[in-house]
């Protein structure tokens, strides 16, 4: 074949362009403007009349469930509150995205996986993405506590102070102390966890990305056999933190509300958004001019991928509805109810199923739109937005209630994260090897075909 | 002779050299009536010519035959014919029906192609295969070329073969029987001990 | 050409020929049975008509020889019903998911991982046939068709008429997949043949497949999307067991992770159940150049992963019947620890969470008398956790009043024991008539496994490892 001796340039360099830059922060401004008159617009338009209803709401709720259902207890419904909420939205998407990118590596690593080697350092450059990602979740909570997390109030859990709610009582251990005994304060264990699976992410990242950069100046295979030990025990790691996030960070936002789902539903959905953004930026870097050795199979396999876990999310989607369907217990399926009774979130529901499920399926279904390049860039960037709204739908009902809604704000904060995200990976994939040259099985990709 | 047919049998030893050899033969201008092999060789068909199987195609429209089946059979069963009130649930409960219309797509996908791929190849318990080197299903790549569709002489194709790297080059002939033998004459073969062409002798 | 990295352990050792690979496959089939073999079937045949007696005297008698009461109205049988079909998950997990993810060290186990599937789903059929009482009276109700002939139909509704499609369509689907990939097989056979008998009888199993290069390019696709069908329907096979559980609003039954958790532990029991096979295969028919210590270490590897999520699953299903703050799910949970079932849940929690964590340790999964006794300890764990999740939750209901215990009688044991016949008989049965490895499709991975490999470890039995490629 005629292929089968490459004279490919395999110490080619990424050089963050001054063009590319110039976009990213162009994309920057539009999203603070957007931001600031999203902002403007809560403030002083719509936001206030709603406000003024939502408070006599409240003491509805209130007179009705006699101080047991305490729905809004204690935090008014302000422009904040949105901005907050849209603010969580992002911190979890895109900690998903740089957590799912040192994932993939390590994936790939213990399954010895040779085709997506070439392309490695891409999955790898969306860690750097977590150390801010960390800080930003922690300061979001510790600035909107109340606003998003209803849990977060103390009286709650005092028996006089007549908010008293027993079942969220009950998980008082979980939030504040193990064995924790009367009125508790500060979320200890909460942050607690916060900061070890961060930590725990950083540090492994970083022995990961270490190992690979060593690897190219030294060659050999010390450093990939280390890598898969490595690579192993993350997974371990992972494994456990990603399901006990997914219940600190998500579904502790509807306090009442529990699914033994919950944790591989977050990471299914993280899992796919990963895929897809790795692969729309190796078809951005490959139009670019670089990877000059990925050829279709490379993107075939790519597309299965993001098509085979679009279809395992819809299943873990699927599963979690009708057993709560089906079962019709009311704590349980008050979730969907919020959800599809809302005006302002039933559409998302079905948006969110087109989105990840139906579109990416139908488009994907054939051999020849995984293998070119143009359906892979209008698919990956439809899941994206899909799984962008399947943790819109996570949050913003137990947050927004019926102030919920997609505006400037929403938009502004997602071209803000978005770009951050992009120049973070961007700039660290240039200071180093583009493909790592070392790697034991970087001629398996070389030369991958299906 | 009239009717016979006569064939040049080339015989390869590995299949990177074969690849090669379908390339060479083909764009020297000679026509190859087969490739045997015992295992699939990736590229073969690529090599050969062959425009893409569309086996998907068949497994696409079972399945959608299965989906819109099943999804009938559960709303006319379940919502028209005998409606029945189960846990207070809609008679026509889409996410119920799930299950099922899922499982029926699979199976009329999985039978309708595998079945398309049994009679589109000729597959069947008394289709008789024509072997042209018994070796053909154990470690030798066996191409077939047809001499009476080519207009080179004998010698001339057994060249290009041996240039090509094959182990063996040689004629085969058969007869219009033996080339399309049917299951009566097999079985009858193999019972009165007589040697199907070219296979194994019978205890 | 396929390019094979350096670090990669050859998967066929021993520096086979492709005719090597045909004739050492064959040979057990071609050859007169040997007596290690008789002996097997032998025993297999006792154990199934032992058991058969007592599943002959259940079905005149009725139900009432099981230890079943009013209150605990399943047990044994669908334990093992579900324990069955999980074991069957392996097989199309093996040739489906790992073909997909291009995992070629699937193509020595997969076949007899697939006939393990196929007779591990007829073992399960058996019990939720047999456990209806009097199943000739009433089987085809579980059909599409008008009830007593009237216009009542079957309840669409019913997971347990889910799990009817879901098993038959994996059962009837799993079979085609398998006897697709067996025709080139039965083909090299049937050219081998010296006698009659095999000549006209592999003859027609092989449906006069020829190896033509316009075939196999069909066959391919067949296969890949036969694969590709294959993936979704294991993972929907045990979904829809789990919901025959997990649809209910029985405490410790109803939880939205049993679909997942269910096909994890399926992949993990079935591994089990195909190493536990395959070490013995490979000992008896000399396969050792073919199932190598790198594919037992694979195995080994999906078994720690899927027994870790099993473990994950366990530990979740615990938090969240503590977070959600319901007093039945809180109690069905500190009922299995600690009630008059403890000694099921330590078992299963022994034989499923902490046994393969040993497999961390390399020598432990790189050893052949470990694995084999891992393997068995994984399935007597996983046969415990149905058990536990069925028998437990069941005997204490709602009505304190009615509270009672499972004890299972000699009809329950026998009956199990029944269908262990019936696998090993099916199993060796097929070992005898069938290449018990794919032979065409380790001769497709033949090439790229015996070139230049790096040897990090000795997988060729008594072979100096050279100096420089010692790790």
């Amino acid at each position: 074949m005629a292929t089968e001796t490459h004279e490919l340039n395999l110490e080619e360099k990424f050089v963050f362009s001054d063009k590319a830059k110039k976009k990213i922060f162009l994309t920057l401004g539009i999203g603070i403007v957007l931001l600031i008159i999203g902002i403007i617009l809560e403030m002083s338009g719509g936001g206030h009349g709603e406000h003024a209803l939502n408070l006599t709401q409240d003491n509805l709720a209130s007179i009705n469930s006699d101080g047991t259902e305490s729905g809004g207890h204690g935090h008014a419904y302000s422009w904040t509150t949105k901005l907050f909420a849209g603010m969580w939205i992002n911190n979890l998407f895109f900690t998903g995205l740089a957590l799912i990118g040192v994932f993939w590596v390590a994936v790939n690593y213990v399954a010895t996986a040779g085709w997506s080697v070439g392309f490695k350092r891409v999955p790898e450059a969306f860690g750097n993405f977590l150390p801010i990602a960390g800080v930003l979740m922690l300061v979001v909570f510790v600035i909107a506590n109340h606003s998003l997390f209803h849990w977060t109030d103390t009286s709650l859990y005092d028996e006089t102070s007549g908010h008293f709610d027993a079942i969220i009582n009950g998980k008082k251990g979980f939030f504040f102390m193990p064995g924790a005994e009367g009125v508790p304060s500060i979320p200890v264990f909460y942050y607690g966890r916060m900061i070890f699976f961060f930590l725990g992410w950083v540090l492994f990242y970083q022995f990961i990305k270490k190992q690979s950069h060593l690897e190219d100046v030294n060659g050999g295979t010390k450093h990939y056999r280390k890598l898969v030990t490595f690579s192993a025990t993350f997974l371990i790691f992972f494994g456990v933190s990603s399901s006990i996030s997914a219940w600190d960070w998500v579904m502790s936002i509807d306090t009442h509300w529990f699914s033994t789902m919950f944790g591989w539903y977050v990471f299914a959905s993280w899992f796919v958004s990963g895929l897809a953004a790795i692969t729309l930026i190796v078809v951005f870097l490959k139009e670019a001019g670089y990877f000059s050795f990925i050829n279709e199979n490379h993107l075939h396999d790519l597309g299965k991928f993001v098509f085979g876990f679009s279809i395992f999310w819809t299943y873990i989607w699927f599963s979690q509805f009708l057993l709560i369907y089906y079962a019709n217990i009311p704590e349980e399926t008050v979730y969907f109810l919020e959800r599809l009774q809302s005006d302002n979130y039933s559409k998302f529901i079905f948006i969110n199923l087109i989105l990840n499920f139906f579109f990416p399926f139908l488009a994907l279904m054939t051999r020849d739109a995984k293998r070119k390049m143009t359906f892979l860039k209008i698919v990956c960037t439809v899941v994206l937005v899909g799984h962008w709204f399947d943790f819109y739908l996570m949050v913003a009902p137990g947050t927004l209630k019926e102030h919920g809604g997609f505006g400037f704000m929403e938009l502004g904060l997602i071209m803000i994260y978005g770009s951050a995200f992009i120049f973070v990976v961007l700039s660290n994939l240039a200071k180093s090897k583009l493909i790592p040259v070392n790697h034991p099985m970087l001629q398996e990709c070389v030369h991958h075909h299906t | 002779m009239e009717g016979n047919k006569h064939f040049l049998v080339g015989i390869f030893n590995d299949q990177d050299i074969l690849l090669k050899a379908v390339k060479k033969i083909r764009s020297e201008g000679v026509k190859i009536h087969e490739v045997y092999t015992p295992y699939p060789v990736h590229h073969l068909e690529d090599a050969l010519g062959y425009s893409r199987s569309r086996m998907p195609v068949a497994a696409f429209f079972f399945g959608l035959t299965g989906t819109i089946l099943a999804i009938l059979m559960q709303t006319l069963m379940m919502g028209v014919d005998w409606p029945m009130n189960i846990g207070g649930k809609p008679f026509v409960a889409i996410p119920d029906f799930v299950p099922i219309t899922f499982e029926l797509t699979v199976l009329l996908a999985a039978y309708g192609m595998g079945f398309t791929f049994f009679i589109t190849r000729g597959l069947g318990p008394t289709a008789v295969p024509t072997i042209f080197d018994i070796r053909m299903t154990d470690d030798k790549h066996v191409m077939a070329i047809d001499l009476a569709e080519n207009k080179k002489s004998e010698d001339e194709i057994k060249q290009i073969l041996s240039d090509a790297k094959a182990e063996e080059a040689y004629r085969k002939d058969f007869t219009e029987e033996e080339f399309s033998p049917t299951f009566g004459k097999y079985l009858i073969d193999v019972l009165t001990n007589g040697v199907t062409v070219s296979s194994r002798k019978l205890n | 050409m396929q390019i094979v990295s350096q670090v990669r352990e050859p998967l066929i050792t021993g520096g086979k020929t492709y005719k090597d690979v045909t004739d050492d496959i064959c040979k057990p089939v071609e050859a007169a049975p040997s007596k290690i073999w008789l002996a097997a079937l032998t025993l297999s045949l006792v154990l199934l008509f032992a058991g058969g007696y007592f599943l002959g005297d259940m079905l005149w008698n009725g139900i009432g020889r099981w230890g079943l009461n009013k209150t605990v109205q399943w047990a044994w049988d669908i334990t093992n019903f579900v324990w069955w079909v999980g074991i069957g998950h392996a097989g199309t997990l093996i040739s489906a998911i790992l073909l997909l993810f291009r995992q070629k060290w699937r193509t020595s186990i997969n076949r007899s991982a697939e006939a393990m599937t196929i007779f591990a789903v007829i073992c399960a059929a058996i019990w939720p046939i047999v456990h209806m009482g009097r199943p000739w009276l009433g089987a085809y109700w579980v059909l599409p068709l008008p009830n007593a002939f009237g216009s009542l139909w079957p309840n669409f509704n019913s997971p347990l008429l889910w799990d009817v499609f879901a098993i038959t369509t994996y059962f009837t689907v799993s079979l085609l997949f398998w006897f697709i990939g067996l025709v080139p097989d039965f083909a090299t056979l049937r050219d081998r043949a010296t006698s009659k008998v095999s000549r006209i009888a592999y003859g027609i199993v092989s449906l006069g497949f020829d190896g033509s290069a316009k075939t196999w390019m069909h066959y391919e696709s067949v296969s890949l999307i036969l694969a590709g069908l294959s993936t979704p329907l294991v993972l929907s096979v045990h979904t829809i067991v789990s919901f025959d559980f997990a649809t209910s609003v029985i405490p410790g039954w109803h939880t939205t992770i049993f679909p997942p958790y269910f096909v994890a532990g399926a992949i993990f029991s079935g591994f089990a159940m195909v190493l536990t096979l395959m070490l013995i295969t490979r000992v008896v028919y000399k396969l050792e150049d073919y199932i190598t210590l790198e594919h037992i270490e694979m195995m080994n590897i999906i078994i720690l992963v899927t027994g870790s999520v099993v473990g994950i699953a366990y530990i979740t299903e615990f938090f969240i019947a503590w977070y959600s703050g319901v007093e039945y799910e809180q109690y069905a949970f500190v009922n299995r620890m600690s009630g008059q079932y403890w000694w099921a849940y330590w078992s299963m929690m022994t034989c499923n969470v902490i046994s393969p964590q040993l497999f961390y340790i390399k020598k432990i999964r790189t050893s052949f008398v470990m694995t084999f006794f891992l393997s068995i300890v994984v399935n007597i764990g996983m046969w415990f956790e149905r058990f536990v999740i069925i028998v437990t939750s069941l005997h204490r209901d709602y009505l304190p009043s009615s509270w009672l215990y499972f004890t299972p009688t000699l009809w329950d044991i026998m009956c199990y024991v029944f269908t262990f016949g019936l696998f090993f008989t099916l199993f060796f049965l097929f070992a005898k008539v069938c290449p018990v490895i794919n032979m065409a499709e380790v001769k497709a991975i033949l090439k790229d496994s015996n070139s230049t490999v790096y040897k990090g470890r000795r997988t060729i039995p008594n072979e100096l490892v050279p100096e420089k490629d010692r790790v």
